[in-house]
């Protein structure tokens, strides 16, 4: 069995920090989050709403350390719909006498509905009604997801539910959210942000933060415009014209990239074999509060020039036209 | 007299499931098992896209819908571009065609491998057979060093996520267990190696963003082409070597799932995997009725609401279907609803899809590579509807997949346009049928003034998961339940193997 030094979790730690060329200052605290999960200090509880357990399954591409190595070396992943063994019944078990105990970590993947709390139940209960006493009795909240986070494409105009991201829920339920709640938005959630998160909540306590978004500075604070590989053909203004050009700022197809605060552009995604922009394909702000959110605010330019938008240009950022 | 059985939640399926039944005892003696006289699924959760869709950007489609499920996002973006380009009077040039294929073609591989070992292995397997494991296989050894020291500590959660588990009867045989517990292992790199494959056209997975009506954004070029031959040498020697050989196993370990779980035996496939612009697909559509092929008609299908949470109007055909949730309406009991083909409830999925293709007319391949594993078993081929047929035709159809996927690769025309450009007009209509790794996937779409007026999916777990209908008819999974024999009601691990050889999927089924 590998001995488990301080070196060896400085190494995992690395790889959360390296792409995204964090500061030393990140690298330690998640390593110290890695080691003392390891040490059996912190249980996690993952629970579902509104969701499309996309960032679940998000979370199973994470890498070095991967899925497994997670699960049996750095957290007690106490209960997850998804990956549980654990059914029926004993569900109900696990979940009560964790939550009678204390001392555990809930994340949330997905909206909660409030307007018709039947529109999500747990064991005949609505998860409106579940989630506060769970909320309240943990150490610390992780909303994963556009949807936990700002309520994502449940909450999109028009819908029916009443969908809310977590901090609007613990608002309304007048639960105390101050440095408590991280809000890791993405649709999905990048795997290394979750897991990078995780630790350092577990570890160091709560993470600076946007003080509106409550989103971790070492993975959101990063303009996707600013560090846009293709920010120079902006610049020059030589844009993409037809979805499949393989050259030009993707602005005028739709990118809104000036809206997202990601390091996507550094770390791209699944393996680093592709991203958004590399794959000519616009940034759609997936992990902006706005995702989404306006039926009169398309992800794409090519639609627009048929009917009125009524927003401002200026809204997209950095608008050259 | 009835007792009530119910698995509130069943886990290890996307989303949110309770199943609930009514058995009796088999005899009068006092420990009898009981058999499952009926059953009801119940979907327990509603977003409402199709609302959300109503009165957007067309083009907005396919990243919305995408979002409706997590596992299979690259199902719906299909869909929603065959519906977009049937709108739009386009086809995807071929690069188009052949990219989207490739993007699909991977997260199909990644869903049947996550379904198989991640998701319904640990209904089969023994986990706790690594406490005797003595050899020097790594992983092997490493967990049972850490379930050891789990089981020591004073944690409250001994080992979770893994246990409590049902204490049932699980395979016996230890090397067997040994070698799938490293095979869940394993499986877990193919899976996310499979969406590696999808992102080097798809941008990234979950949720493409790179995939449009026309085709997609990504321009094949030759080193995008050999990332993803590369990873697809290896999934593809997994599910040679590994994945349709643990299938055999299982089957092997639990003869009796052959004959459990029949349910309808009536079968719906859409095809999927476009060949040409001709209509030609890999993996053919075709309805199958008391073991007739039939040609497919969509203008039979319609969406009956009677016993969902709906105040809808009933029986739609789904250009004209409704959403009017009415969580407190008297009588229903889920929030999917209930389509019916021709009135009839419709099986969905990889077994659908096979057995539609082995009774399709002609001399299909996957007629032969069905008979040459069943064979050896000695099985014949009716015997494929059930719990073990299920899962041994997602392993056959995941290597049809991947034999055509190289195919495709040689096809690609290197640094050519991937994508057709088209307008949107300002009033038309369209549907967009696949197939997603779950079953039959159908979007319908209507536009008045250049945006969405109507939105209607009918998605897979729709079909399977669906209550009863206007007539009373249980729909798919319920009439598998009808019948079996369960053993402990307390740990009715029959009734929970059963459900999830359909692998439903709750987001998708009510979205």
């Amino acid at each position: 069995m590998t001995r488990f030094t301080r070196r060896y979790f400085l190494k995992a730690a690395s790889f959360f920090t390296a792409n995204a060329c964090l500061s030393s200052h990140y690298t330690e605290a998640i390593a110290a989050g890695l080691e003392k999960i390891f040490e059996r200090k912190q249980q996690i509880l993952w629970l579902q709403g509104l969701s499309c357990s996309g960032c679940s399954v998000s979370f199973l591409n994470a890498e070095n350390p991967g899925p497994l190595e997670i699960l049996t070396n750095f957290i007690s992943l106490v209960f997850h719909s998804t990956v549980s063994a654990t059914q029926g019944h004993d569900v109900h078990n696990v979940i009560e006498k964790l939550t009678g105990k204390g001392n555990y970590t809930l994340v949330v993947e997905g909206a909660i509905p409030v307007g018709i709390p039947e529109a999500c139940v747990i064991g005949k209960h609505p998860i409106a009604d579940v989630l506060p006493p769970i909320i309240k009795k943990a150490d610390s909240i992780i909303a994963v997801g556009t949807c936990g986070s700002y309520g994502g494409i449940p909450a999109a105009e028009g819908n029916l539910t009443g969908a809310v991201g977590v901090k609007e829920f613990m608002e309304k339920k007048r639960i105390p959210i101050e440095k408590r709640l991280i809000n890791c938005p993405g649709c999905p959630v990048h795997p290394q942000s979750i897991v990078g998160t995780i630790a350092y909540a577990v570890g160091r306590g709560y993470p600076p933060v946007n003080e509106t978004l409550l989103t971790p500075d070492m993975f959101y604070a990063i303009s996707t415009h600013d560090e846009c590989p293709r920010f120079h053909s902006w610049e020059r203004e030589i844009f993409a014209e037809h979805f499949g050009d393989p050259e030009g700022c993707l602005f005028k197809l739709g990118c809104l990239g000036p809206h997202s605060f990601t390091d996507c552009p550094r770390r791209q995604w699944n393996g680093g074999v592709n991203w958004c922009i590399r794959a000519s394909a616009p940034c759609i702000a997936c992990t902006s509060p706005l995702f989404a959110k306006s039926k009169s605010f398309p992800f794409y330019r090519k639609g627009e020039k048929y009917h009125d938008v009524t927003y401002n240009d200026s809204d997209r950022g950095g608008d050259k036209s | 007299m009835s007792k009530h059985i119910t698995i509130d939640p069943l886990t290890r399926i996307e989303g949110h499931l309770s199943v609930s039944t009514e058995a009796e005892k088999v005899s009068s003696h006092s420990d009898a098992p009981l058999r499952v006289t009926k059953a009801m699924c119940e979907g327990e959760m509603f977003r409402g896209f199709e609302k959300i869709m109503e009165g957007r950007d067309p083009l907005d489609a396919q990243q919305i819908t995408q979002r409706i499920c997590g596992v299979c996002p690259i199902s719906h973006a299909t869909a929603s571009i065959r519906a977009q380009e049937m709108a739009y009077g386009i086809t995807p040039n071929k690069n188009g065609r052949i990219i989207q294929n490739l993007v699909l073609a991977a997260n199909y591989l990644q869903s049947h491998i996550i379904h198989f070992y991640h998701l319904s292995a640990l209904d089969f397997v023994d986990i706790t057979s690594v406490l005797q494991y003595k050899g020097k296989d790594k992983i092997l050894r490493d967990l049972k060093a850490w379930v050891e020291r789990s089981l020591a500590s004073k944690e409250i959660f001994p080992a979770a996520p893994f246990l409590p588990r049902y204490e049932v009867p699980y395979i016996q045989d230890e090397q067997i267990n040994w070698e799938l517990v490293s095979h869940y292992v394993q499986a877990l790199d193919m899976r996310r190696i499979c969406h590696e494959m999808g992102a080097v056209f798809g941008a990234k997975l979950p949720h493409s963003t790179s995939l449009v009506p026309g085709g997609c954004t990504q321009v094949p070029t030759i080193e995008r082409v050999l990332s993803y031959v590369s990873r697809l040498k290896k999934v593809s020697s997994f599910v040679d070597d590994v994945y349709i050989p643990d299938l055999i196993r299982v089957a092997q370990e639990f003869p009796q799932y052959w004959a459990i779980g029949k349910g309808y035996t009536n079968m719906l496939s859409y095809g999927v995997f476009p060949l040409d612009d001709k209509g030609n697909k890999l993996i053919g559509e075709g309805v199958l009725c008391d073991g007739t092929w039939q040609q497919l008609d969509q203008e039979m299908i319609n969406e009956q609401v009677k016993y969902s949470w709906f105040s809808s109007p009933t029986g739609k055909h789904p250009f004209q279907g409704e959403v009017n949730p009415a969580p407190r309406k008297s009588g229903a009991y889920s929030w999917i609803k209930a389509p019916r083909y021709r009135g009839m409830p419709m099986e969905v999925g990889p077994l659908s899809r096979v057995m539609v293709n082995y009774n399709a007319p002609g001399d299909p391949w996957i007629k032969k590579e069905v008979d040459s594993v069943l064979e050896p078993l000695g099985i014949p081929v009716e015997k494929m509807v059930s719990v073990i047929g299920r899962h041994l035709a997602r392993g056959l159809e995941g290597k049809w997949i991947v034999q055509q996927a190289f195919k495709w690769l040689e096809e690609i025309e290197i640094d050519a346009p991937p994508a057709r450009d088209f307008d949107i007009p300002g009033t038309a209509a369209g549907y967009g049928l696949t197939e997603a790794p779950r079953g039959a996937l159908g979007h319908w779409l209507t536009l008045d003034n250049h945006k969405v007026k109507k939105y209607q999916c009918v998605v897979p777990t729709t079909w399977n998961c669906s209550p009863r209908d206007d007539n009373g008819q249980p729909g798919p999974i319920e009439k598998a339940l009808e019948g079996v024999i369960v053993d402990d009601p307390a740990q009715p691990i029959e009734v929970a193997r059963i459900v999830r050889s359909y692998d439903p999927c709750l987001a998708c089924a009510v979205h």
